[in-house]
């Protein structure tokens, strides 16, 4: 795979963010926003929300078999839109990643990857005659790549020239080119179409007359006429020599967002917001047939080559074909207003064939102990997910969201140490170092469940374990190529988890554009390390290569003497301690230090190995002893700061502990 | 002063002087005319003094608060013998630099600063007196354990329902926006206290207000966080007004952020402000559409900076309108109005301008509150 890159490294800030998923995912998971039919081999070629191009075998499908082929990953966020050239071999994509990338279609690898557009690109153009594909997106701009020239890259031989069409005032939505290139439109939230020459990339004309966004396009085959789309929910059929609109059709109460034309433009078959597919005459637009009727908003249809069926792909997973009736069948139906076109009954009640769809993931809940997710799809299941082991733990059902939150409420309280995304409908885990800095959540091995050495007390640190795991190849390849004695090899000083191979690792900046994505089970080749070594950012070496602990965090608290005790008040001490200390410990030095240097002696001192070997039994004696409250509640002794300063504090600033000797010691402690 | 009619007292006439008004300046402490020139602007808007008058006839003997300290200053004023005069608001500015360390010092303040604080600091203070009322009603012994809870339930009651200063100057902004890729509409409704209004040179309040609803578009680093996509994605953000306030506060944004001075610089743009205003940047579901508002306050920025220059007021009492700079009270004549719109060149930096204006809603100007918002809804 070669990489064109445009834009250099920038300064912006990176982060490391993994998908947490199944290794094959054989269905989509979201809205499949475009559809190509290679009628030669009978595929069908999908792309979602879900950042998955899928391949289908429509015999397959057509049978009710599983038509799954195989999936093309590499994009990062939702897939907008593709384009299937050179007569089938090489596929081209747009993502909402800012890139596009150039597929081998048959075999479904990635062959080059183009950083040239700087948002999200919407939108795809194809002239066969020239193989050239044009793309636009957001950026405004519109790109013309010559298709020969971007399968023939390298990696050595990775540059290629563009041209531009300049012009567009507004981010675009639609593009369309006739097959000799002789014609390009785009349409934009500008709600004009507007045309430029692609071989002198001169502009020709601007469109008036959609008053909303134009999200669909198609030119005739010479390039005279063209056919629009719109938000506004109509459909306008233009002629280019005239350089006006010379037919508005309605046939959608809603936006219009996916359209078709018949061979010679004598039939529009148009989808959109409202669901329904309708097929109206061009040279009667009474003549209107709704052709069936989708279960959510039609994003792209695709039809057979003799137009008898078409593939409706809709904002739900699932793609639907559907048989399109014969076009001399077609009745005038009413008056052909649009009060009248929503009344009719479309003529399909079920499709001839489904790519059944999967759920996608829409909502989520961080658990309390910062490790689990608790998830619910588009179907209502529920799931559990453990971030840590990058894993989902256990399907749960189709049980009520709500209530396995509250059932799974702890009152502890650890740090945020992750961020999440649901995009693309699967679990993706963003670690950084801005708002929520990775490495803020330290456990006690004990809490997490993590018996790594049986007596010792340990803390871990939640973000470097699983950067540790996530790149574990990766830093092993560079202590053995060192030879490093110092860095442990294999897993013997174990901290971390193995994590699934399958894993997406991608870096990218934050808020913004993808630098590199690959697998869990790749990060150790020689390619990637080279990669690896120009995209990991500091902050993550820093922990996984240099070895270098997360620093803790630490609150800063007053102790004093609860109001019910006698004690005279003492100076207000600003303490300061790590955010994971118990109560016992506090007790402990309450029981020491204070209580202890007031009445001048200690009356049970530990002794110094005591901390480690019988922690245990000097815990309890202090607990025994000495009581903590805070806003007048009782604290547990196994409660951390963090955690009292979260529930019982419930404010920023510095928190105040109160400590009380219990009457049973209060004697002994006073007056030993 | 003396016993002599002041020049005030003149150019008003005897017989026409109101009976029970009384126009007294307020003495300045070393830069207090941000507050000065908003109190002034606060005492005649009429529902808002009657309110503070009648809060300091139930609250005979309170624990000091600004609201109490608010409540005697009005309450001097209205009970003085004489019909002119001046007053220092030693008490209330005392409390005030008590209150926020922003306030505690001899510096010149934002006078919209300081009323956007002084508006929500008297509401948290009737809600908060509120919440220890209804407390109070429901038990006599107070332990440590239970009062928390019922505390709790107390003040989420009285949070519930309006206080007297929602009554007077909320209203409601509702904000449409519309996702680009999946074209849903969302909208949501916020409470304001006063409008903060961007201006344009050589324009009206009624087209700042226009432009204050225009169509924004959410893009690039910008997007929208589409809850129906689970995505960022470009949308389209209408803000538009749902519920008029009784007493609609327009704040004109004259202190523009200049990246390359590295501070604030005013804007003197001419904007003209009508004396009677219909808003018509409200949404479709708007509660009373057809409010009208007379102005009856102004405060006025007199300078170059936020925090140089001087703040003054123009009110509007009877028919006729009055000028309070500081302890000096004027009659001005209404056509003078026009000399604070602002400046049509933008060469000269000094200006006296209008900075924050108080429209009065025509039905709230006579009937009481609570009865006039219930005709309104009831429409």
């Amino acid at each position: 795979m070669t990489t064109h890159k445009t834009a250099g490294q920038t300064g912006r800030k990176k982060q490391v963010s993994f998908v947490i998923r199944d290794e094959v995912e054989r269905q989509h998971r979201a809205g499949v926003n475009s559809l190509q039919l290679d009628p030669v081999t009978n595929r069908l070629f999908s792309a979602g929300q879900d950042s998955i191009i899928r391949t289908w075998n429509c015999k397959d499908a057509k049978m009710g078999k599983d038509p799954y082929i195989h999936s093309m990953e590499h994009h990062t966020d939702w897939v907008n839109d593709i384009v299937l050239c050179c007569g089938g071999k090489n596929l081209i994509s747009a993502s909402s990643d800012t890139t596009v990338k150039v597929w081998n279609a048959h075999k479904g690898f990635c062959m080059s990857t183009l950083r040239t557009h700087k948002d999200y690109v919407r939108a795809l153009a194809y002239a066969r005659d020239k193989e050239q594909v044009a793309s636009a997106g957001l950026d405004r701009s519109i790109f013309l790549w010559d298709v020969n020239t971007l399968t023939a890259l390298t990696a050595s031989n990775n540059t290629v020239t563009t041209s531009s069409m300049a012009g567009s005032k507004n981010s675009i939505y639609s593009l369309a080119m006739n097959p000799a290139g002789t014609v390009i439109v785009s349409g934009s939230t500008e709600k004009i179409l507007r045309v430029w020459d692609p071989r002198t990339c001169v502009k020709q004309m601007k469109l008036i007359g959609h008053s909303d966004n134009v999200k669909a396009l198609v030119v005739n085959r010479d390039g005279t006429l063209c056919l629009s789309g719109s938000s506004d929910g109509s459909i306008k059929l233009w002629s280019l020599g005239q350089q006006q609109c010379i037919q508005t059709i309605r046939a959608h109460h809603e936006g219009v967002w996916a359209i078709l034309a018949t061979e010679g433009f004598s039939h529009v078959i148009s989808g959109g917001r409202d669901k329904k597919v309708v097929m109206t005459d061009l040279k009667n637009q009474k003549r209107q047939v709704v052709i069936c009727e989708e279960s959510a908003p039609v994003l792209k249809m695709v039809a057979t080559p003799d137009t008898s069926g078409l593939w409706v792909a809709t904002s739900d997973s699932t793609i639907n074909f559907w048989t399109i009736p014969k076009r001399d069948s077609l009745t005038e139906v009413g008056s052909g207003d649009e009060a009248d076109c929503g009344n009719v009954k479309p003529v399909n009640s079920k499709p001839e064939a489904t790519i059944k769809g999967g759920p996608a993931l829409r909502n989520y809940h961080i658990l309390n102990d910062k490790r689990h997710i608790l998830t619910r799809d588009t179907e209502n299941n529920v799931a559990i997910y453990d971030v840590l082991q990058v894993r989902k733990e256990k399907d749960l059902g189709q049980v009520d969201f709500e209530t396995e939150i509250k059932n799974r409420f702890k009152k502890v309280y650890v740090p945020p140490w992750f961020s999440v995304d649901l995009k693309t409908g699967m679990l993706t885990i963003n670690l950084g170092q801005d708002e929520v800095d990775c490495f803020s959540a330290w456990v006690s091995s004990k809490e997490a469940e993590l018996t790594l050495n049986e007596n010792v007390e340990q803390k871990v640190n939640y973000g470097s374990m699983v950067l540790r795991a996530l790149l574990e190849k990766w830093w092993m390849k560079i202590a053995n190529d060192t030879n490093d004695q110092n860095v442990p090899h294999g897993r013997a000083n174990n901290d971390y988890f193995k994590v699934p191979d399958h894993t997406p690792l991608i870096f990218s900046e934050v808020a913004g554009r993808t630098l590199y994505r690959l697998l869990v089970k790749d990060v150790g080749g020689d390619n990637e390390a080279t990669l690896l070594n120009e995209t990991v950012p500091q902050w993550v070496k820093d922990i996984v290569v240099e070895k270098n602990m997360p620093k803790f965090t630490k609150i800063s608290f007053y102790l004093q003497p609860h109001g019910t005790c006698n004690f005279k008040t003492l100076k207000k001490d600003r303490l300061i301690a790590n955010d994971f200390i118990q109560m016992n410990k506090v007790a402990e030095h309450v029981f020491e230090k204070v209580l202890g240097s007031e009445s001048g002696s200690v009356a049970v001192s530990s002794s110094p190995g005591a901390e480690q070997t019988d922690d245990q039994e000097t815990n309890s004696l202090a607990e025994d002893k000495v009581e903590l409250l805070c806003s007048d509640e009782v604290l547990d002794s196994n409660m951390d700061l963090r955690t009292v300063k979260h529930f019982i504090w419930k404010s920023p600033t510095d928190l105040t502990l109160h400590f009380r000797p219990l009457k049973s010691s209060q004697n002994s402690v006073q007056k030993p | 002063m003396g016993a002599n009619i002041t020049q005030l007292e003149k150019d008003i006439g005897a017989d026409q002087f109101p009976p029970n008004e009384h126009y007294f300046g307020l003495v300045n402490f070393g830069n207090t005319c941000y507050s000065n020139s908003v109190l002034q602007a606060l005492y005649f808007c009429k529902p808002f003094r009657e309110k503070v008058l009648e809060y300091k006839a139930r609250n005979k003997r309170t624990k000091e608060t600004l609201l109490s300290c608010l409540a005697d200053l009005f309450h001097s004023i209205a009970t003085q013998k004489k019909k002119v005069g001046s007053i220092a608001p030693k008490k209330f500015i005392a409390r005030l630099r008590k209150e926020k360390e922003e306030f505690d010092n001899y510096m010149q303040q934002d006078a919209h600063e300081f009323l956007n604080f002084l508006i929500n600091h008297i509401n948290e203070i009737i809600l908060a007196e509120r919440g220890q009322n209804s407390n109070k009603g429901g038990r006599n012994t107070v332990s440590s354990d239970g009062d928390q809870s019922s505390n709790k339930n107390g003040e989420f009651s009285a949070q519930s329902e309006p206080t007297w200063v929602h009554e007077i100057f909320q209203g409601i902004l509702t904000s449409e926006t519309r996702c680009l890729n999946c074209e849903t509409v969302s909208s949501k409704d916020e409470d304001f206290f006063d409008l903060q209004v961007d201006i344009d040179q050589n324009t009206s309040i009624t087209h700042c207000l226009r432009c204050f609803s225009n169509i924004e578009m959410l893009s690039n680093e910008n997007k929208f966080k589409c809850d129906h996509c689970s995505s960022y994605q470009e949308a389209t953000k209408r803000m538009r007004v749902k519920k008029l306030p009784m007493i609609l506060a327009l704040h004109l944004k004259r202190f523009k952020y200049m990246e390359q001075y590295n501070r604030h610089i005013k804007v003197s743009h001419r904007v003209v402000f009508p004396l009677e205003l219909r808003l018509f940047n409200l949404s479709d579901d708007a509660v009373n559409p057809d409010r009208m508002y007379n102005l009856v306050a102004v405060v006025i920025h007199c300078g170059s900076g936020p925090n140089r220059g001087h703040y003054i007021s123009i009110v509007k009492s009877h028919d006729f309108w009055l000028l309070f700079d500081d302890d000096m009270v004027d009659k001005i004549e209404q056509s003078a109005i026009e000399d604070f719109y602002g400046l049509t060149s933008d060469v000269q930096k000094s200006s006296e301008t209008g900075y924050i204006l108080f429209y009065q809603s025509r039905d709230g100007a006579e009937t009481k509150t609570t009865s006039s918002e219930t005709k309104m809804n009831g429409k």
